[in-house]
C-alpha cells in the first residue's frame, strides 16, 4: 500500500510541481519587449522570412494580423522535433532526440496502459491473442511504444552521458547535476528494462494501474519496486529542476521570443503598460545616477 | 591557458588568453602581411585596466582596486547588483527572459557555431555565448550556497574573487548583443541577453560603464541634449551648412523645417550623422521635399538624437531618455515619429522603450523605411537606376532586421534603384552583426578598436568580401556597402579604413538614401562622392 501511495504523491508532485514552476513564471511582471525574428505568428511568409507588422507603412492604422496557426505549428515542430536543433547542430541532435522521443514514447505507454487497465477491469484482458481488436490493438500499441520508448530513452541518456564524458568542450561545462540528471534518466530506464525481461507484455503496468484505479494494493518483485520508486523519485525530482524546460520552452518562445504585441493608443496593452508604470518597487539600484530623479544624471567626478 | 574553462575566470594569469589563429579571410586578405598584427598590451594598462581577460581594454572604467578593502567592497557590490537583477522590484522589465535564460541552459552548444565572434576569433574559449553564461550562473550559485557540497554538486564551482569580476565586467563587452546565437537555441534561450544583464549590474549597481557609452554617451544626452556633444546652437549651425551644402550639390535651394509644429512627420536622426554624415540628413531632405511631405526636424533637447545608449547597458538611463525623445514630439505636436537610419534607434523608439510610455506620449513611431518604399513605389520621387550602377551590396542591422522585422522594404528599394546588387550571405534576419553592435562602434578606448576590428566584424568583412568577389580586386570598379545604420556605418568605415579596403579596392560605404538621392536624374552631379569628379577636386 506504501508502494501504491508513493506513486499517487509522485504523480501529483510531477503535475503539481510543474504546475507551480508555470505560475511562478507566469506570475512575474510585464516584461520590456525582447522579441526575436522570426516570429511565427507573423502571417504568411513574414513569418517565415522573418518580417513583421513594421514593414508596413503605418502599421497602427491596418488591423493587426495574428497567425496563431503559424505560431501553434512552428512550437509543434519545436515540441515534437525539436527542430531548431536539427536544423543548427545534427550531430547533437540525434541522442537528444532519441531521449526525448523515447519520453514521448514512454508517455503514450502510459496512456495505453491506462486505457489497457480500464478495459480489463471492464472484464476484457489485454493479451495478444484476442477476441475483442480494442484489446489487441491496446496490447500491441502498448508493446511497441514501451520498448521502443524505453530503448531510445536508454540510448539517449547513456548516449548523452558518454558524449558529454568524451567530449571536451561538452564536459567542461557539464555540471555534476546535469551527469546525474542523465544518469538517473539512465537508471529508470535500465531498472524498466529489467522488469520487462520479465514481463515482455507490460502486464505489471496494466496490474499497477488497476491498483491505482480501484485503490488496491499491488504486487511487486524487487525489481518492480526499485523501478517503481526511482520512476516515482525521477517524476518528483524533474520539475524542481532544469529538467522542467518542458515549462520553460513554452514561456521562452511563447511568452518572449515570439511575443511582440504593441503598444497601441487605447489597447488592452496600453492598460497594462499603464498599470506597470505606476508601479512603486520598494528598493533601488545604487550606482550615482539612479538616484538623480531630474532628466539629466549627476556627473561623474 | 591552454583549454580554458569557466571556472579558470578567477584564476591569477597575466592574460587568461590572446586569440590566436582567426578565422581566414577570402581573398585578397588570403595572402600574408595583408592584415595588420595586434600590438602588444602595455604594462600601463595592466596595472590599472582589466586586461588579463584577453589583452584588450573596452570596458575603460573598469578600474583595478588598489587595496584589498577597495577588493572586498567591489566584490560586495557586485554580488548585491546580482541580487537585484532577480528581483521583481529592480529588474521588473526584464527578469521573466533572464530567469528563463539563466535556468534552463541545456548545454546543448547549438548556439556557438551562430556567433560571429566565437567563429571569427577562431574560436576563442572565452567568447563562446555561453562561457560568459556560465560564469555568471556559476558566481549567483557560489553566492547563494557558499563552499557547500550542493554548491559543487550543482555547479557552483567557481572563485568569487576579484579577478572573476574584473574578468567578466570586460566579458560582457565582447558580445554585440546581436542576438544570433538565440535564434538557433532549441530552448528560446538568450546569451545576449545575459551579457546585457551583466553589464545592468556594472553599470546600475557600480556605476560602472564604458564611457563613450556613458558619460559621454547617456549622460551628455541628459544633459545637453546629444551624445554628441552637439547642443541646440550648435546643431542650428550644422543645419545651416548642411543647407548650403545641398545647394552645392543640386543647385536647388533646400529648407530643413525645425520645430515646425502641428507637422505630420517629426523625423529624427542619430545626432552622429549630422557631425560625421551630414550627407545622410542631407538625403532625406532632398527625398521628403521632392515627395512634398509635411515634415520636420526638433531642435528641442533630446528630440534631435534618437539614440539610446541605455540600450546597450543600463534601463535607468534607457528609459530616462526615451521619455524625453517621444516627449519632444508631443510637444509639437506631430502625428507620428519616423526614424532615420540608426539601428539601434529604430528598436529604442518602437520596441525597447515601447512598454515604457502610455497616454499622450504614446505617439504612432515607425521606421523611415516602409514610408521610403511607399514613396519609390507611387513614384513621387524620380529615380534612374542607371546612376547606381556599381556593385552594391547590404548589410542588414541586427536591430532593424531580427530584433524589428523588417527585411524586404530596404530589399525592394535598392533591388529597385541598384542594377547591380548582391546579397551578403546570410541575409536577412540571419544577418551577421557588423561588430559594431551595442556600443562597440564608438567604444575607441585604448586597444578596444583592434578588437573590434580584427575579431568582431571580422565575419562582416569576409562577407563583404565575398559579395564583392567578382571585382574586388579590380580598383577601377567602385563597390558600396549600404548600411541604413549610423553604428553599423561606423564600424564599416573602421574596417575599410584599417584593412586600406577602400584605398586598395575602392569599396565605399554608406546609407541607403544616399542612393536614392543619387539615383535622382534631375540632379547633375552624382550625390555620392566617391563618384563625383567635383568633390574629388575639392
Ligand atoms: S549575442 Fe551575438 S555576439 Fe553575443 S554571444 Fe550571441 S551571437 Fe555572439
Ligand atoms: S543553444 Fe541554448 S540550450 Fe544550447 S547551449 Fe546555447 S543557450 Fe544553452
Amino acid at each position: 500500500m506504501a508502494l501504491l501511495l508513493f506513486i499517487y504523491v509522485s504523480i501529483g508532485a510531477f503535475i503539481g510541481l510543474s504546475i507551480y514552476r508555470a505560475c511562478q513564471y507566469a506570475k512575474m511582471p510585464l516584461h520590456g519587449r525582447w522579441e526575436l525574428y522570426p516570429v511565427p505568428k507573423e502571417p504568411g511568409e513574414r513569418g517565415h522570412y522573418g518580417g513583421s507588422y513594421y514593414e508596413e507603412l503605418e502599421y497602427w492604422t491596418k488591423p493587426r494580423k495574428v497567425s496563431h496557426m503559424g505560431e501553434m505549428k512552428e512550437m509543434l515542430k519545436e515540441m515534437l522535433f525539436i527542430k531548431n536543433l536539427f536544423v543548427n547542430q545534427k550531430r547533437q541532435w540525434y541522442l537528444s532526440y532519441s531521449l526525448h522521443l523515447g519520453i514521448y514514447l514512454l508517455g503514450l505507454w502510459t496512456v495505453l496502459l491506462l486505457a489497457g487497465a480500464i478495459v480489463e477491469l471492464t472484464g476484457t484482458p489485454i493479451v495478444a491473442v484476442n477476441t475483442s481488436p480494442v484489446a489487441a490493438i491496446i496490447y500491441y500499441l502498448t508493446l511497441y511504444a514501451g520498448l521502443a520508448g524505453v530503448a531510445l530513452l536508454t540510448i539517449g541518456s547513456g548516449g548523452l552521458v558518454i558524449k558529454r564524458i568524451v567530449n571536451n568542450v561538452f564536459s567542461k561545462y557539464t555540471t555534476p547535476q546535469e551527469y546525474f540528471n542523465l544518469l538517473f534518466l539512465f537508471a529508470v530506464a535500465l531498472s524498466g528494462l529489467v522488469v520487462w525481461s520479465v514481463d515482455p507484455a507490460f502486464n505489471y503496468g496494466r496490474e499497477i494501474f488497476k491498483g491505482l484505479i480501484t485503490f488496491s494494493p499491488i504486487t511487486t518483485n524487487a525489481a518492480l519496486t526499485v523501478h517503481i520508486v526511482l520512476l516515482g523519485a525521477l517524476m518528483i525530482y524533474i520539475p524542481q529542476t532544469k529538467m522542467s524546460h518542458y515549462v520553460g520552452k513554452y514561456f521562452a518562445f511563447h511568452k518572449v521570443l515570439w511575443e511582440n504585441e504593441p503598444n497601441l493608443r487605447n489597447s488592452k496593452m496600453e492598460a497594462k503598460v499603464k498599470e506597470n508604470l505606476s508601479y512603486k518597487p520598494s528598493t533601488m539600484w545604487s550606482a550615482p545616477h539612479i538616484h538623480h530623479h531630474g532628466t539629466a544624471a549627476p556627473e561623474k567626478k | 591557458m591552454d583549454n580554458i574553462k569557466p571556472q579558470d575566470m578567477g584564476k591569477t594569469s597575466d592574460v587568461l588568453v590572446r586569440p590566436e589563429k582567426l578565422m581566414p579571410l577570402p581573398a585578397p586578405y588570403d595572402k600574408p602581411g595583408m592584415e595588420p598584427e595586434f600590438k602588444p598590451v602595455k604594462d600601463t594598462w595592466k596595472e590599472d585596466f582589466c586586461t588579463s581577460l584577453d589583452g584588450f581594454v573596452g570596458n575603460d572604467t573598469l578600474a583595478r582596486p588598489k587595496t584589498k578593502e577597495e577588493e572586498q567592497e567591489m566584490i560586495k557590490k557586485f554580488l548585491s547588483g546580482l541580487d537585484k537583477l532577480f528581483s521583481d522590484q529592480t529588474n521588473r522589465g526584464y527578469l521573466q527572459p533572464l530567469a528563463l535564460s539563466f535556468e534552463y541552459c541545456a548545454k546543448c552548444n547549438t548556439c556557438s557555431e551562430a556567433c560571429h565572434t566565437f567563429k571569427s576569433s577562431g574560436e576563442t574559449e572565452i567568447y563562446r555565448p555561453i562561457f560568459r553564461s556560465e560564469v555568471l550562473r556559476k558566481i549567483y550559485r557560489k553566492h547563494k550556497n557558499g563552499d557547500s557540497l550542493v554548491n559543487r554538486f550543482i555547479g557552483g564551482d567557481i572563485d568569487l574573487n576579484i579577478e572573476t569580476i574584473l574578468r567578466l565586467g570586460e566579458l560582457a563587452y565582447r558580445c554585440n548583443l546581436c542576438r544570433r546565437c538565440a535564434q538557433t537555441c532549441p530552448l528560446g534561450l538568450d546569451n545576449g541577453l545575459l551579457a546585457r544583464e551583466i553589464r545592468k549590474i556594472f553599470s546600475m549597481e557600480m556605476g560602472i560603464a564604458p564611457k563613450p557609452l556613458h558619460e559621454k554617451g547617456t549622460v551628455n544626452q541628459l544633459k545637453i541634449g546629444s551624445s554628441t556633444g552637439l547642443n541646440k546652437a550648435a546643431l542650428l549651425d550644422v543645419i545651416e551648412f548642411i543647407e548650403e551644402d545641398m545647394y552645392d550639390k543640386t543647385g536647388k535651394e533646400y529648407k530643413i523645417p525645425m520645430d515646425k509644429k502641428g507637422a505630420d512627420i517629426l523625423l529624427t536622426h542619430n545626432a552622429g550623422e549630422f557631425l560625421a554624415w551630414p550627407e545622410n540628413p542631407a538625403a532625406f531632405a532632398i527625398i521628403f521635399e521632392e515627395a512634398g511631405l509635411n515634415w520636420t526636424l526638433s531642435s528641442e533637447m533630446i528630440g534631435y538624437d534618437n539614440v539610446n545608449y541605455g540600450l546597450f547597458y543600463d534601463d535607468a538611463q534607457a528609459k530616462k531618455i526615451g521619455i524625453q525623445q517621444f516627449k519632444a514630439a508631443r510637444d509639437l505636436g506631430v502625428r507620428k515619429i519616423v526614424i532615420g537610419e540608426c539601428g539601434h534607434a529604430h528598436k529604442a523608439a518602437t520596441v525597447s522603450m515601447d512598454r515604457n510610455v502610455a497616454g499622450e506620449d504614446n505617439i504612432p513611431r515607425e521606421s523611415f523605411l516602409p514610408l521610403l518604399q511607399d514613396l519609390i513605389r507611387k513614384k513621387a520621387i524620380k529615380q534612374d537606376p542607371s546612376r547606381n550602377n556599381f556593385p552594391v551590396t547590404l548589410h542588414d542591422p541586427c536591430n532593424m532586421a531580427r530584433m524589428m522585422g523588417l527585411i524586404m522594404p530596404q530589399r525592394e528599394i535598392i533591388n529597385t534603384i541598384c542594377p547591380q546588387f548582391r546579397e551578403m550571405t546570410p541575409n536577412g534576419a540571419q544577418n551577421y552583426c557588423c561588430g559594431g553592435g551595442s556600443g562597440f562602434a564608438i567604444m575607441n578606448s585604448f586597444n578596444f578598436p583592434e578588437f573590434r576590428n580584427k575579431i568582431a566584424s571580422r565575419m562582416k568583412f569576409k562577407q563583404i568580401l565575398n559579395a564583392f568577389q567578382d571585382t574586388i580586386e579590380d580598383p577601377e570598379t567602385p563597390k558600396y556597402v549600404c548600411a541604413p545604420c549610423s553604428n553599423c556605418k561606423g564600424a564599416i568605415r573602421d574596417i575599410l579604413d584599417y584593412y586600406e579596403t577602400t584605398a586598395k579596392f575602392n569599396v565605399h560605404y554608406g546609407g541607403l538614401v544616399e542612393l536614392v538621392v543619387n539615383a535622382m536624374p534631375q540632379f547633375e552631379r552624382p550625390f555620392l562622392d566617391f563618384l563625383d569628379e567635383e568633390a574629388g577636386m575639392m
